[in-house]
């Protein structure tokens, strides 16, 4: 016993508090376990979105909050206090501000999350089930944006909320109850924002923290899938663990996006338009920039009438959405390469391709309606 | 990997590393300085970023398209200072990404000043090409977009609807801009490429095998004080963050037309004491005010009656005085 240092005697308090609850939680070997898992081929930057990810989750968490403080969610006062938001609480404009870009950040984010997993052949056998929380996740993401659009009760507000509460309502069967569950009436009013407000700040946080737990479950169970390029020799020889290296990619992706977002909301910051009411006087109503190329589609000619409207805006986006469901289930070769695959490459470009034109050629087309 | 690679290759595989690397030290600049507010982006935001965070080749490329093509992408001192910032950044960031690959995929021993030899290369290169990919971008655009336009106006697509015009309009030129934009990348990097190639052939082989040239290019990227590193970077991180909360505007520095809020005057506090006071004085001073008015309306009457008494002669006379005083003030305030 004697010949053991006494290591007790000369650790500091920090150290006495962590040897305390790693005796209890067993620290080191949780710490060891989440930093110490191996990345095949070495980190890479293209593995970051995944982190920023949750990195925007929590800033917008917190600007949130602290905007929370302050809104009001009820129809004659989420204006106002949006309003007093902007122009009397200290840095109340940035705020407002960064939590609508970090939106626009996260959808973003999410689009190149998921074209990153899908070019690198990363939904493949064993890694099915993290593909499909992501697209769940991915649902939830619209869905924050498309709740949180309401809240400051502008006209702008009103009508992108009225005019995706319509495309709800064409859903079969469950559209009508859908839409009226959402509205609360007949038009969108008090219960509306009641409703947009609670599932905005309570059962979309709550479900989208559970979905990234199990996400993340299920992609240290699988591990990661590497690149699709490379000899095993090269593959082994470059296997990095996630610390230090993949963990400063990622400091350095988030530092990256707090500048674009604080960026943007200098040069746009929120600005309000009239107070919502029911008549849209001379604003055109439209929704917000990401459904936009949807929108754009409902103006076509092919695809008039109440058929095409149900074309566009449900059964289309409704089959992209099972296609990708299905896509580990029928793409069972386990070819990885992106260039090897030229129908993913193909579809792949032609989907952003077409996202990108129809969004700009709404942008454009706001000018033909004035 | 061991034969040479194609120049386009070298230098894209140079580029586009090194453009990475100093991004967020060029970003976090250029936020800083807009929440000093010295820098002003005009309607090409997203070329005067990518110019700025490209800067190996934009930065003695700039000058020539502000002033001599007469395209200026913003103003403020803080673009200047940016692109001179962004010097020492670029050669630090192709010194890092240059020796990672001279070793990994080159298998070459990196020259030294390895940072600034591949930095002047790309800076004069971007200074020649640069311009003169502006100058074809442009003008190619500019057809396409004419050209694009002019296929409408003919009869047989005049009665088109709007929102398929709009998406086939833009369908052409976007394609004909990007194809070009593409091809132009590619003779960009293959002039970079042949621009460096003299410096890789001049550079003698790595001696090691592949595992022995990856733990050594493992080792590179490890910094030899790794505590001063974590330290020095800590304190930037810790600089800029006070110093951009600092900068930043309290309340929104752009507000707008429809959202201004009106002017109104604080009002004075409300002191009790002193207003029951005032109050008071006010009420004596109105009472001592009606005590005279009674007083003189009673001499007035008295006068009256004793003029009465006098007998019927003069009242001519009394009736023009009476008129006087009731044009007077005090009988006005009555």
């Amino acid at each position: 016993m004697n010949d053991t240092p006494s290591a007790g005697a000369q650790s500091t308090v920090a150290e006495k508090v962590f040897t305390f609850v790693d005796e209890r939680v067993g620290l080191k070997l949780l710490a060891a376990k989440m930093l110490n898992e191996s990345v095949p081929g070495g980190s890479r930057w293209a593995y970051v979105f995944g982190s920023i990810l949750l990195f925007i989750f929590s800033m917008q968490a917190v600007t949130g909050v602290l905007l929370m403080f302050y809104y009001v969610p009820t129809a004659d006062h989420a204006y106002d206090s949006t309003q007093y938001i902007l122009h009397n609480v200290d840095y109340g404009w940035f705020l407002l501000s960064y939590h609508f870009w970090g939106s626009s950040a996260m959808v973003l984010c999410v689009f190149a999350h998921m074209s990153q997993v899908f070019l690198w052949g990363a939904y493949k056998k064993p890694r099915e089930l993290i593909w499909l929380v992501g697209l769940a996740l991915f649902a939830l993401v619209m869905a924050f944006g498309f709740t949180g659009y309401l809240l400051p009760w502008d006209q702008r507000a009103y009508w992108a909320t009225t005019v995706g509460v319509e495309i709800v309502d064409k859903v079969p069967v469950l559209g009508d109850f859908m839409a009226r569950f959402l509205k609360g009436g007949a038009t969108p009013g008090q219960m509306t924002l009641s409703r947009f407000f609670v599932i905005h700040v309570m059962v979309l946080p709550a479900s989208l923290i559970a979905l990234a737990g199990l996400h993340l479950f299920l992609f240290r169970c699988a591990g990661p899938a590497g690149p699709f390029r490379g000899t095993p020799t090269e593959l082994k020889a470059k296997t990095d663990y996630f610390f230090p290296r993949q963990i400063w990619k990622d400091v350095v992706g988030m530092a990256v996006v707090f500048a674009c977002i604080s960026a943007m909301a200098f040069w746009e910051p929120v600005v309000l338009l009239e107070e919502a009411t029911p008549d849209p006087g001379d604003y055109h109503p439209e929704p917000e920039w990401y459904f936009l190329f949807m929108f754009q589609h409902l103006r076509l000619k092919m695809f008039s009438g109440e058929f095409g409207q149900f074309l566009a805006s449900i059964a289309l986006p409704g089959a992209l959405g099972v296609v990708l469901i299905l896509l580990p289930f029928f793409d069972r070769n386990p070819e990885r390469n992106i260039f090897k695959r030229p129908v993913a490459l193909i579809g792949w470009v032609m989907l952003t391709a077409s996202i990108l034109l129809f969004t700009v050629s709404a942008i454009i087309n706001r000018s033909f309606l004035d | 990997m061991n034969g040479p690679l194609p120049p386009t290759k070298l230098g894209f595989g140079i580029l586009w590393p090194a453009f990475w690397t100093g991004l967020p030290f060029k970003l976090a600049l250029a936020v800083l300085f807009l929440a000093f507010g010295i820098v002003h982006f005009e309607n090409r935001i997203g070329l005067a970023f990518l110019m700025l965070l490209a800067s190996p080749v934009t930065v003695l490329a700039l000058p020539t398209i502000t002033l001599g093509l007469d395209s200026h992408i913003g103003e403020g001192a803080g673009i200047w200072l940016l692109f001179v910032l962004a010097v020492p950044i670029d050669i630090w960031a192709l010194r890092i990404v240059g020796r990672t690959f001279f070793l990994e995929r080159l298998q070459r021993e990196p020259p030294s000043w390895l940072g600034p030899t591949l930095w002047w290369k790309c800076a004069l290169v971007g200074a020649m090409y640069v311009p003169i990919l502006w100058m074809v971008q442009s003008a190619i655009t500019e057809t396409a977009i004419s050209a694009a336009n002019s296929i409408f106006e003919t009869s047989l697509l005049k009665g088109m609807p709007v929102a398929e015009r709009i998406s086939i309009d833009l369908t052409i030129w976007v394609t004909i801009a990007t194809a070009t934009l593409l091809m132009l990348f590619i003779i960009g990097f293959s002039l970079v490429g042949r621009m460096i190639k003299g410096t890789v052939e001049s550079a003698g082989h790595a001696p090691e095998n592949y595992q022995g040239l990856i733990t050594r290019w493992d080792l590179m990227r490890v910094p030899a004080d790794q505590g001063l590193m974590l330290t020095a970077l800590s304190g930037v991180a810790v600089v800029l963050s006070i110093l951009f909360w600092f900068s930043l505007p309290v309340f929104t520095p752009h507000p707008h037309d429809c959202c201004k809020k009106p002017e109104v005057k604080a009002e004075s506090p409300f002191k009790p004491l002193e207003t029951v006071n005032k109050n008071e004085k006010m009420i004596a001073h109105l009472a001592a005010q009606v005590e005279l008015l009674v007083e003189q309306r009673a001499k007035s009457e008295l006068g009256k009656a004793r003029r009465k008494g006098k007998g019927k002669a003069g009242t001519e006379a009394v009736d023009m005085r009476e008129a006087v005083d009731t044009d007077s003030p005090a009988a006005t305030n009555q």
